[in-house]
């Protein structure tokens, strides 16, 4: 960790530069504010010119709308249950196959590897059409299936644990066998237990991730309770309520899961998200 | 026979490990790819499919709005990734030896934006630039400027969307960044300050070519992820005005869901692919090398 510089000790150039980005940093966070602000007005004050920094009146009266009106509910859960299964779908293939391409010498594990990581840039996006017309086929457009299966092919989980495995020690693993431990064994029981930072740090990137993901599961989840929070919300933009303070009580709602994740595991975030980037 | 068995057996164990991976790599990533170039030579109606051969990319490179789209992209790029990639070396640069404390504020300011997703933060942004109740619509009214669309003008709607991206993604890059600045090694800065270099010499000199690895890694994950640019533009402009603001992955989300036309869609998805293929070599490269 870098030790503090004393503030005495600080270039002209260096103070501009820090008062900059601390301006910057707050502008950064004004139009969640807004958001926040405006969900809390009523219809009237919402649009009210010159505008009310703070509400006059607080109304939950657009939450009240949000979830009464909409399915909301329904949505915040079927994206806590889409997120939520597929983030453990990909740790329990992706530690599997992580574990082998770590541990196990078999034949072929470089090019076999080499190939799941190529596939690490590739959006899944801009293969939407046949994608879609193989979840259709599966008959899994508007289910869970459609919105969890084709998010458990991505490789990051596979190259992210495989870091983690690499740094335990090889004799574990061999000391283990002599005792007359099967591989499952090595691996379930004296492994994954030494990986769990790893395993946490995918669980929060990859529940993120799931949860403000928008295109794919647009076109899967067509019905309206089939909508996850993401698409549910979005939808209130081409709705006929005219009322601001409504879309932005829903927006909230999409939004503060992820505030309070990112409070809670900040470091996830800090560390994790290093974990492609290339150390010199 | 027994060195021969253990060996077998490892094969198979390994393979047993990968297995549930692989088919869902095979069918859910590998085969859509495949597929996807096949459908690009063929007329997809429902359930037949004929056979057309360049056709469809032909069909692209008549029509006009393809090139729109692929203009706007490139310009998209180009210009969210220097703004991405020069306010977030600004910012780590000026942050990354401050007090512990200080850091993760700026850090975590920038960096909320990016958690809330692009749907929230295009949501507060259509709000904020509304041209009858919008905050930024009655800033322009009071500067003097009259009642102002600044998304329903072709002449500010690409400056807008690249600003609004931009404020909604660089505090990815600015994390990475910080991380990378904080592991440079510190007794060249200490060398340096001991030679009277100044902080601006310190940060060109030292610390920007340190962590040159990062800058290309940030530069490469934000060419991929402006290039598929969706949210910003369906909830903010769908496209609009007149086609001013429309970008390959929504001309690609049109043909594909709107207008039925599987083939055309597909060619401009396997154009995508070629080039973010292309892209991510380098990137990959270097990865493999790590090891």
């Amino acid at each position: 960790m870098s030790q503090p510089k004393k503030a005495n000790k600080l270039q002209p150039f260096d103070l501009v530069s820090n008062i900059l980005v601390t301006f910057f940093a707050v502008i950064s966070l004004f139009p969640l504010y807004w958001l926040f602000t405006s969900s809390l007005k009523n219809s009237s004050d919402v649009v009210k010119m010159p505008p009310d920094w703070w509400p006059a009146s607080i109304t939950f009266a657009n939450y009240v709308d949000i979830f009464r009106n909409q399915p909301a509910l329904r949505w915040t859960f079927n994206s806590i249950f889409v997120a939520g299964a597929t983030t453990i779908l990909v740790i329990a293939v992706g530690s599997m196959a992580a574990y082998a391409f770590s541990k196990i010498h078999f034949k072929g594990r470089q090019i076999i590897f080499i190939v799941f990581i190529s596939s690490l840039m590739i959006p899944k996006e801009i293969m939407i059409v046949p994608l879609f017309r193989i979840v259709q086929d599966f008959g899994m457009v508007n289910s869970f299936h459609g919105m969890i299966w084709p998010n458990v092919a991505g490789a990051f989980g596979v190259f992210l644990l495989k870091g983690f495995f690499d740094s335990t020690p090889d004799a574990l693993r061999e000391a283990a066998k002599i005792d007359g431990a099967g591989e499952w064994r090595v691996f379930l029981q004296i492994m994954l237990p030494i990986v769990k930072p790893g395993i946490g740090a995918l669980f929060i990137l990859n529940f993120v991730q799931i949860w403000n993901d928008y295109l794919w599961q647009l076109v899967i989840g067509q019905e309206k309770t089939m909508k996850t929070l993401m698409v549910g919300t979005a939808t209130l933009m081409q709705d006929l309520n005219p009322n601001f303070a409504y879309k932005m009580a829903g927006a909230t709602v999409a939004a503060v899961p992820m505030l309070i994740i990112f409070i809670l595991f900040q470091r996830y975030f800090t560390s994790g998200a290093t974990a492609g980037a290339i150390k010199e | 026979m027994r060195i021969r068995n253990s060996f077998l057996k490892e094969n198979l164990t390994g393979y047993l490990f990968i297995l549930p991976q692989m088919l869902i790599f095979l069918a859910f990533l590998v085969y859509p790819i495949l597929e996807g170039i096949r459908l690009s030579f063929y007329k997809i109606n429902y359930q037949n499919e004929t056979f057309v051969g360049f056709d469809n990319y032909a069909a692209l490179f008549h029509d006009p709005v393809f090139f729109k789209a692929l203009v706007n992209t490139v310009v998209f790029v180009v210009f969210i990734v220097l703004l991405t990639v020069g306010f977030a070396l600004f910012v780590a640069s000026a942050i990354f030896d401050k007090n512990a404390k200080y850091v993760s504020f700026i850090r975590g300011s920038y960096y909320i934006p990016v958690m809330v997703s692009m749907v929230v933060m295009s949501m507060v942004w259509s709000f904020l630039l509304n041209p009858a109740n919008g905050l930024i619509s009655y800033f322009a009214r009071e500067a003097g400027l009259g009642t102002v669309n600044l998304l329903g003008n072709t002449q500010t709607v690409m400056p807008v969307i690249i600003f609004v991206t931009f404020a909604g993604n660089v505090g990815q890059s600015i994390i990475l960044y910080i991380a990378s600045m904080i592991g440079v090694s510190k007794d060249l800065f200490e060398a340096a300050e001991v030679d009277g270099a100044s902080r601006w010499q310190v940060i060109t000199k030292i610390l920007i070519p340190s962590v040159q690895p990062t800058t290309i890694y940030i530069t490469i994950i934000n060419i991929i992820a402006v290039l598929k640019i969706f949210v910003v533009i369906q909830l903010l402009t769908g496209g609009g005005p007149n086609n001013g603001s429309v970008t390959l992955m929504y001309y690609l989300y049109n043909n594909a869901f709107k207008y039925n036309q599987l083939g055309i869609a597909s060619a401009v998805g396997v154009i995508m692919f070629a080039i973010t293929l292309l892209l991510s070599i380098p990137q990959l490269k270097a990865m493999l090398k790590q090891k």
